[in-house]
């Protein structure tokens, strides 16, 4: 049996696989400086190291909106997308980053200016300044994720490792990049244990990328297709060279090899950047709809879903 | 109240696009956007090759997966179970249009209501008369003809198809066309594993 139609047939009134071309550059970016602004934040966090704070929050409440906006189609009407936190993952995450600017903003100048010894605030509130920010982290690292894995509509992206590998990467930018910001700041100890940090999580990332392949390989014929596309087709050179070799692979080696020299910690960090940024493009451009008539196959011969 | 829905009778459908065409005309859809279409598979091997056309449609799903993600609350399900789109509300982020899997949403860009149907930036008077409908930025879809239907009329494609290969009417009622169609000829929606209860369904 000869068929002939079960390829992508982009616009056409043919009938098989459709990229998704909904979400594209600007939105890559603007999930992309989401969760390396908030991965710095809350690894800064955690080391207490105020520069790696301010960058982190700066990244994320202003590179995240500006992109998100120039995707919007009416970006004046912008603020209605917090008004369904019940059911929609943008309106949660809408709302976290306006919790982890807005607290991690009062956290910052808290650490700066001491302002409960000023004010004659309690400490607690302090605490729970932060820790709402830290909250809000949380959050902004995983929902872009949760959006992805929300949309049944692609097999590569309807899996429960999207979020995680969303967490993941935010927290390998994170260690990397406080490892940078923190230079001259932080004991070498806690610069050991970024290094750790960091190659662990590049080794789970690589692991949680091939899982999610594997997964949405089994799926469904539309995810083999979106791996296939990602490791055989059209976008295999990008994803074998930039976001496994150059993103996780060197950066690990790096790493592993000549961890403590700056120079090295560097370019571990922008070959991990570069990496992950191609990753989010890629599972943006290999993502696809499939043919819709799965079910009907049998009675005129169109293949099946599984 | 009831269930609309269609059945579209695979065996009927000629592939003549008529249903695209009265479409465009009922609801002024621009250029370059289509909110039915008829989709067509080759398969066989020769001398035995064989054609089949799928009409394609907004299947107002019942458990719809665009309402659910939708931010600003412009996605909603009419009592009758259309699945409309308040453009006044819609704030164009497109999450709609990614969480649908049968890809049936459009986000409509200004370049869309500009640049007219022959591209030349001039809008023709049949434009100029049915842009006012769409705001630019925001995602478009069937909505059944919801003005149709509820001055009691069937949508446009039900109407123009010459061969009635669409059926549209009251999934709740046992005795309406398309659920008498569905009974007897075992209706099938389009992709069931994705779990959306569509209220569209093919019959062969």
């Amino acid at each position: 049996m000869i068929q002939t139609s079960t390829g992508l047939v982009g616009n056409s009134f043919k009938l098989g696989y459709r990229f998704q071309r909904y979400w594209d550059t600007s939105m890559a970016i603007a999930f992309f400086s989401a969760e390396v602004g908030t991965g710095l934040f809350l690894v800064s966090f955690y080391f207490d190291l105020l520069s790696g704070m301010i960058l982190g929050l700066a990244i994320t409440g202003t590179l995240k909106p500006y992109f998100h906006l120039a995707h919007m189609g009416v970006p004046g009407r912008s603020w209605r997308a917090i008004l369904r936190p019940d059911r929609s993952w943008i309106s949660r995450g809408a709302i976290s980053i306006g919790l982890l600017i807005g607290f991690g903003v009062l956290h910052v100048v808290n650490r700066s200016f001491g302002l409960e010894a000023t004010l004659g605030l309690p400490a607690a509130l302090g605490q729970a300044i932060a820790y709402l920010a830290v909250a809000g982290a949380l959050v902004v690292m995983c929902y872009q994720g949760m959006a992805m894995s929300d949309s049944e509509a692609f097999t590569l992206w309807a899996s429960p490792l999207v979020p995680v590998a969303s967490f993941c990467y935010a927290l390998t930018a994170g260690a990397l990049a406080a490892l940078a910001v923190g230079w001259g700041v932080l004991s070498e100890g806690q610069r050991a244990t970024l290094s750790t940090l960091a190659l662990t999580m590049l080794l789970v990332d690589l692991a949680v990328v091939v899982a999610i392949l594997l997964r949405a390989k089994g799926k469904s014929k539309g995810g083999a297709f979106s791996v296939d596309l990602l490791v055989r087709g059209e976008y295999a050179a990008s994803f074998r060279n930039l976001v496994v070799i150059l993103g996780l692979v060197l950066p690990a080696a790096l790493l592993a090899v000549a961890g403590s020299l700056r120079l090295v910690e560097l370019f571990a960090l922008l070959a991990m950047l570069v990496g992950f940024f191609f990753f989010r493009m890629l599972m943006f451009k290999a993502a696809v709809f499939e043919p819709i008539t799965h079910d009907l196959a049998g009675s005129f011969g169109l293949p099946s879903a599984r | 109240m009831a269930k609309l829905g269609m059945v579209f009778d695979l065996k009927a459908c000629i592939g003549c696009n008529a249903c695209v065409v009265a479409c465009k005309q009922e609801n002024s859809v621009p250029d370059g956007v289509f909110f039915t279409r008829t989709l067509s598979h080759e398969y066989g091997e020769y001398p035995g090759v064989k054609r089949v056309y799928i009409p394609t449609i907004c299947n107002q799903c019942e458990d719809a997966p665009c309402e659910k993600v939708c931010p600003s609350g412009a996605t909603y399900t009419r009592a009758d179970g259309i699945v409309m789109v308040d453009d006044q509300k819609c704030i164009g982020c497109s999450s709609c249009a990614v969480a649908c899997p049968y890809d049936m949403r459009t986000m409509l860009t200004k370049d869309a209501l500009t640049t007219g149907l022959f591209g030349t930036g001039e809008l023709t008077p049949f434009e100029q008369q049915g842009y006012g409908r769409y705001t630019a930025g925001t995602a478009v879809k069937c909505d059944f003809c919801s003005e149709r239907v509820d001055a009691g009329l069937n949508p446009a494609c039900v109407v123009t198809c010459p061969t009635n290969a669409r059926i549209f009417g009251d999934l709740d009622d046992p005795n309406s066309a398309p659920s008498v169609l569905i009974r007897e000829r075992n209706g099938r929606q389009p992709l069931p594993e994705k779990n959306t209860k569509p209220k569209v369904y093919y019959v062969d």
